[in-house]
């Protein structure tokens, strides 16, 4: 039986309302053009309700949604345990003038769980507490220089924009530096350059850029770059935030054999409540005890009960090895389905986040067309982007993906002889 | 946020060179030129791009270099050529007095109408000829303004260095399309489609092309409403994009 293809008149409709009263409609990430909806029309633009792997659009099709979010939901949407924590704390307090001893709990839940961690700070996004490391690494070392990794995303705060971007000016980035995945002779020369310039080397635990296979640190990368600041004295800040907890639940640093100074959290935190989390070690403490930084709810107390329930409910179900088995069965499903086409799909990066791309060509055009015939069948993929892996993910789910996969390749191919 | 030597090659490559255009699209613009004996004006910036415009038969073509033309207009510096585009400046040729003649009738009537063109007065936009050759001039400057951008703004160069190699399609549905060739993080635009484009721009219609170009929409909220689409390496585009808020700062 042929398989259903989506409409979405009424999401269309949502958009054109928003776009009367909101910039671009959607804007960031989830919208269209940054979520790159290609074709726009294969997307749906509006959700109406979301539990466990699906979410479902205003027209009301069905998803199994492989972004989760970009990431905040882990355990899956409307986890009982995380929401039943969150709700009983509704019912005492929230955001409140005294903060509540649920950040506390967090905050010792977290250094017991993360190996690098003595003390936890939180805040709201990813970009607060990545901002934070900076200013952290900064203020302990009194230098202005920050070394990049090409291809980095940590948010969208000026200094961490880049100088084409609109709205930010070239002061904003001037202390920035740049150097390439897994290039170790580089950074040294770049370090050796600054000599005592330096305040910190940022990055992700591995390069999940987008448009590009992602790629895995080198054997004896982390460690070289681990020894390399400790001797310069420069501040090692792990960008977790998207890998935090899919990888190992005491931080990404520790899955590949490392200790970073500073290590930031948020997507997985509390699966899709609102809190992140800047770690670190004991040295560093004082420094950040000293900044003056702050947001109106970066204390409230529910998202704190979520977290706690979440982290508390990753580590029962072990859910890094559980992501592991299911990304590696879905994803060798996809592509075997691929293979059974003619289509060369790549799988990269750590399975917990698989990013795909298929290789027959290099413009992902053909990529586009398989996501977008994917999506239409209501499997949420995107095309330029890593995916996420949520612990309600059943195999039933995986083994309907696949055969979404393969109808929607041979919908491709039917558009492609050639192939 | 913009220099003078970026302009110069802007309005040498991206503003004259639509001289060719012109000539192709208004045939009150040929016709100007059609009975004139075949002439080659060079242009010299120094410290900046030169380049030589050949009339003949009523169309024009620009070639690079000012080694071998009839009238050579050399410029002391880029500012000095930017002023003979913003009319602030008078040249002087250094060779070739017996065509000067062709220099002040017929090419300054040509400048002359590609001013009106690219700087409309808003009636004259009401008629659909001139809206649509108006709009078709100003793709075209904007699509070469965006490899001079790229090759010699400090900013622009940095959008370059994150562009992978690979033909870039940019085009207008039912209207102008052009190459922005990318290598080794230099661009060259050529105007016209290109046969295997490893990244796809469209805007729907000539109608948002221009108000694109107008500044009254943004293309990011085109691509959510379906007015732009895009496809293939989109870091290209994004890229491109970047360079393309440039080109009004240069152009404005």
């Amino acid at each position: 039986m042929a398989m259903k293809i989506n409409k979405y008149p009424k999401s269309r409709a949502m958009f054109e309302r928003a776009a009367k009263v909101i910039p671009s409609g959607v804007y960031g990430h989830l919208g269209p053009a940054e979520g790159n909806f290609i074709p726009v029309d294969a997307f749906p633009l509006f959700g109406e309700k979301a539990k466990g792997s699906y979410f479902w659009d205003l027209d009301g099709n069905k998803f199994i949604d492989y972004m989760c979010a970009y990431g905040p939901n882990v355990l899956g949407y409307g986890d009982e345990d995380v929401d039943a924590a969150a709700l009983e704390q509704i019912k005492l307090e929230n955001c409140t003038t005294s903060p509540s001893p649920k950040m506390v709990e967090l905050a010792e839940l977290l250094v017991d769980t993360v190996a690098c961690a003595d003390w936890a700070f939180f805040a709201k996004n990813g970009g607060d507490v990545t901002t934070l490391s900076i200013m952290t690494a900064r203020a302990a070392t009194h230098r202005k220089k920050i070394i990049f990794v090409n291809g980095f995303y940590h948010g969208v705060a000026p200094w961490c924009q880049k100088i084409d971007y609109p709205g930010v000016l070239p002061e904003d980035v001037e202390n920035n530096l740049y150097v390439d995945w897994n290039d170790f002779a580089a950074l040294e020369k770049l370090v050796a350059e600054n000599e005592g310039e330096v305040a910190a080397f940022i990055a992700m635990p591995y390069l999940h850029g987008n448009y590009f296979d992602n790629q895995l640190p080198a054997d004896g990368y982390w460690q070289k770059v681990r020894k390399l600041c400790t001797e310069k004295g420069i501040v090692l800040i792990v960008d977790d935030v998207r890998c935090g907890f899919r990888l190992d639940l005491a931080g990404s640093d520790h899955f590949y054999g490392f200790e970073a100074d500073l290590i930031c959290f948020c997507k997985a935190i509390a699966n899709g409540w609102n809190v992140s989390a800047l770690c670190g070690k004991e040295y560093l403490k004082s420094a950040v005890s000293g900044l003056s930084y702050t947001g109106s709810y970066w204390l409230s107390a529910v998202p704190f009960a979520a977290g706690i329930a979440c982290i508390n409910k990753m580590k029962k179900l072990d859910t890094p090895k559980l992501f592991r088995e299911k990304a590696l069965t879905l994803t060798n499903g996809l592509r075997a389905a691929a293979a059974n086409n003619g289509f060369d799909l790549v799988v990269s990066g750590e399975p917990a986040l698989f990013y795909m791309r298929i290789a027959n060509e290099d413009t992902l055009m053909l990529h586009q067309e398989w996501i977008a015939e994917c999506v239409k069948r209501g499997i949420f993929f995107t095309s330029h982007h890593n995916h996420f892996m949520n612990a309600s993910l059943s195999d039933d789910d995986i083994k309907h993906t696949i055969d979404v996969a393969e109808d929607a390749f041979k919908a491709v191919k039917k558009n492609h002889p050639e192939i | 946020m913009t220099d003078a030597k970026t302009l110069a090659y802007i309005n040498m490559y991206a503003v004259l060179g639509t001289l060719e255009n012109l000539c192709e699209l208004s045939p009150e613009a040929s016709a100007l030129i059609a009975g004139a004996k075949p002439v080659s004006i060079g242009f010299e910036v120094k410290d900046g791009p030169s380049a030589t415009i050949f009339f003949k038969n009523g169309k024009c073509r620009m070639e690079q270099g000012a080694d071998k033309c009839d009238v050579k207009l050399p410029f002391s510096s880029p500012e000095k050529f930017n002023g003979l585009i913003d009319g602030t400046v008078t040249p002087i040729p250094s060779k070739g007095f017996t065509h000067i003649k062709f220099l002040l009738k017929e090419f300054t009537a040509l400048t002359d109408m590609l001013n009106k063109y690219m700087r409309p007065e808003p009636q004259d936009l009401e008629d659909p000829e001139f809206f649509r050759v108006s709009t078709t001039l100003m793709f075209y400057t904007i699509s070469v303004a965006i490899s001079q951008i790229a090759n010699n703004d400090d900013i622009g160069r940095f959008s370059a260095d994150h562009m992978v190699d690979g033909d870039i399609k940019m085009a207008v549905k039912d209207g102008p399309a052009a190459t922005i060739r990318v290598r080794n993080h230099r661009l060259i635009t050529v105007k016209k489609n290109p046969e295997s484009p490893r990244a796809i721009m469209e805007f729907g219609s000539m109608e948002l092309a221009r108000d694109l170009f107008d500044g009254k929409v943004n293309a990011v909220a085109c691509i959510g409403s379906g007015e732009i689409s895009m496809r293939g390496m989109i870091s290209m585009l994004d890229n491109m994009n970047r360079l393309l808020d440039r080109v009004g700062l240069y152009l404005a």
